[in-house]
């Protein structure tokens, strides 16, 4: 019998930094993941003195969960991060455009560290295709989906639903109010010392694109009351 | 700034050498019209300044460089091979990175010949306490070549700045390395003709003697600033030691890239690879250079 060793070299190895930042599943990097930490809890400390998080409704449990929130924003993920426990929070990963988060490698960096960012890319048609491939792989994982696909749009984006929808995954809607005030899109600055609210409904079961779609409305736009 | 003041101070001198030299390098790649060669001349560009800050904040400075450059490359190499799946030995393996930087620095000779073997023995422990069989002999194994290689090995490279003349030492042989590297694989390219080795297809003959000879010629041409100490098969040797030890450093990573099936280590420094395909060939000539100089002339404390 001979001895042989099996070497398995790490997918990203030959990805840049800015890549290997976007990429989901994540792969075990343990300066990414102590720099994530420190940085999640900088941040967290920051929004927290800054603002009151009002967290309604019960923290979803399972291993394999999608929240789709409502988005109008750049303050959406960092409330939502601030309103889940820290080992929730150090497992989820927040979908974020590629071509605005992870074109340079600063802003993927900043994505990456604080928002807890990864990657999808809008522009490419095979795209959702390769994230259905994902999540049906995937054994557990939490992801924050912002299914309307900009602060600017309020309706969500029914191929995304179609996927998830079909994912397997637990579908948990939230509602965030009080973030578009706090943060309006076109404005440089926030304004700090505000409320944000963060609601979390009951799963939504599986069910057609259509009513995945009509039920996150109504939630949406009922601000999570009428589900809560 | 007269040349006799220039002459006192190996790092002022070296500063202004290096600029000029890359200057120069920047004129001959220019000449030469050697294309691919711009990409890593830009990244030197950042690196550089990165190396002479380090240098000039002293030895602590020096030390912090070589102990981040160490657990890059070592996490490289790590996530090349697979062994960065098995957490446990990685962290070992950093803080093994870190206590033999600590000894180079402090610097106390005796912890820092007996840490490979302590650490070594650290490693045995790990399948022990994770009560694992299943893939430990290769962890293992892979681990105790993390801490030779790019703990102790590369820890020297902090020993030599704490030399009464360290500071000659360390910057001639990070730049004479460096340097040989490069005109190595820009006469490979322009005048190599004859491949020699399947582990490096890229390597030629005409490259290689090239570049042993501009690392003799280095040392000669830095005797009387970095090791005017020396004698002249001293300086001879060290020559030597830089031109047939960075080689040999290469070849042995190339060896590991060979192996795991990848082209580079990483993509961290453009036109390089990763940091360990640039570190390689420092990696086998700093201890090296370390212990011929402490054996055949006392050059270090401890």
């Amino acid at each position: 019998m001979s001895l042989r060793f099996d070497y398995q070299p790490f997918p990203d190895i030959d990805k840049p930094l800015r890549e290997q930042l976007g990429q989901y599943p994540r792969v075990p990097d343990i300066t990414l993941d102590v720099l994530r930490t420190l940085a999640r809890w900088l941040v967290i400390g920051a929004i927290r003195a800054q603002y009151r998080i009002a967290r309604s409704g019960a923290i979803p449990t399972g291993e394999r969960v999608a929240l789709l929130a409502n988005h109008r924003s750049h303050l959406d993920t960092l409330a939502v991060l601030a309103a889940l426990p820290e080992r929730r929070r150090r497992r989820i990963a927040a979908l974020a455009a590629r071509d605005y988060f992870f074109e340079r490698l600063p802003r993927a960096l900043a994505a990456s560290l604080f928002g807890m960012a990864v990657a999808f890319d809008r522009t490419r048609y095979t795209e959702l295709r390769r994230w259905a491939r994902l999540l049906e792989t995937q054994r557990e994982g939490w992801l924050l989906v912002y299914p309307s696909g900009s602060r600017k749009r309020a309706e969500a984006h029914d191929a995304i639903l179609f996927v998830l929808a079909h994912s397997g995954w637990t579908l948990v809607p939230v509602a965030i109010e009080g973030s578009a005030e706090a943060w309006p899109v076109g404005r440089k600055l926030w304004r700090p010392f505000r409320t944000i609210e963060v609601r979390f409904g009951e799963p939504l079961p599986a069910s057609s694109t259509k009513h995945l779609s009509a039920e996150l409305a109504r939630f949406w736009s009922s601000g999570g009351v009428a589900d809560a | 700034m007269d040349a006799s003041s220039l002459a006192l101070d190996p790092l002022r001198f070296y500063t202004v050498v290096t600029a000029i030299g890359f200057g120069v390098m920047g004129l001959v790649i220019a000449a030469l019209r050697v294309a691919v060669a711009w990409k890593p001349y830009r990244t030197w560009l950042f690196m550089l300044p990165v190396v002479f800050a380090a240098l000039w904040l002293g030895k602590l400075g020096w030390a912090a460089l070589v102990t981040v450059i160490s657990i890059y490359a070592f996490k490289e190499f790590a996530k090349a091979t697979g062994l960065y799946r098995e957490i446990p030995f990685v962290l070992a393996v950093y803080a093994a990175i870190l206590a033999m930087n600590l000894f180079a620095f402090l610097p106390h000779y005796g912890f820092f010949m007996v840490a490979p073997l302590w650490a070594v023995a650290a490693l045995t422990l790990i399948p022990i306490l994770l009560n694992r069989i299943a893939g430990m002999l290769q962890a293992f194994a892979l681990s105790v070549v993390g801490v030779v290689y790019f703990a102790w090995f590369l820890a020297h490279l902090t020993y030599l700045a704490q030399a009464p003349s360290g500071l000659g030492f360390v910057i001639y042989v990070v730049l004479a390395t460096q340097f040989n590297d490069a005109l190595a694989f820009l006469f490979g390219k322009k005048i190599g003709r004859h491949h020699w080795t399947v582990i490096s297809p890229n390597k030629t003959v005409e490259g290689s003697l090239f570049a042993l000879a501009t690392s003799i010629a280095l040392a000669f041409l830095n005797w009387s600033i970095a090791f005017p100490q020396l004698p002249w098969w001293g300086v001879l040797a060290a020559g030597v030691i830089v031109g047939i030890g960075g080689q040999i450093g290469d070849l042995t990573m190339a060896n590991v890239k060979r192996n795991v099936g990848i082209k580079d280590f990483g993509t961290l420094l453009p036109g390089h690879g990763g940091m360990l395909d640039r570190v390689n060939s420092l990696m086998l000539v700093a201890p090296v250079f370390f212990h011929f100089m402490g054996y055949f002339f006392g050059a270090f404390p401890g």
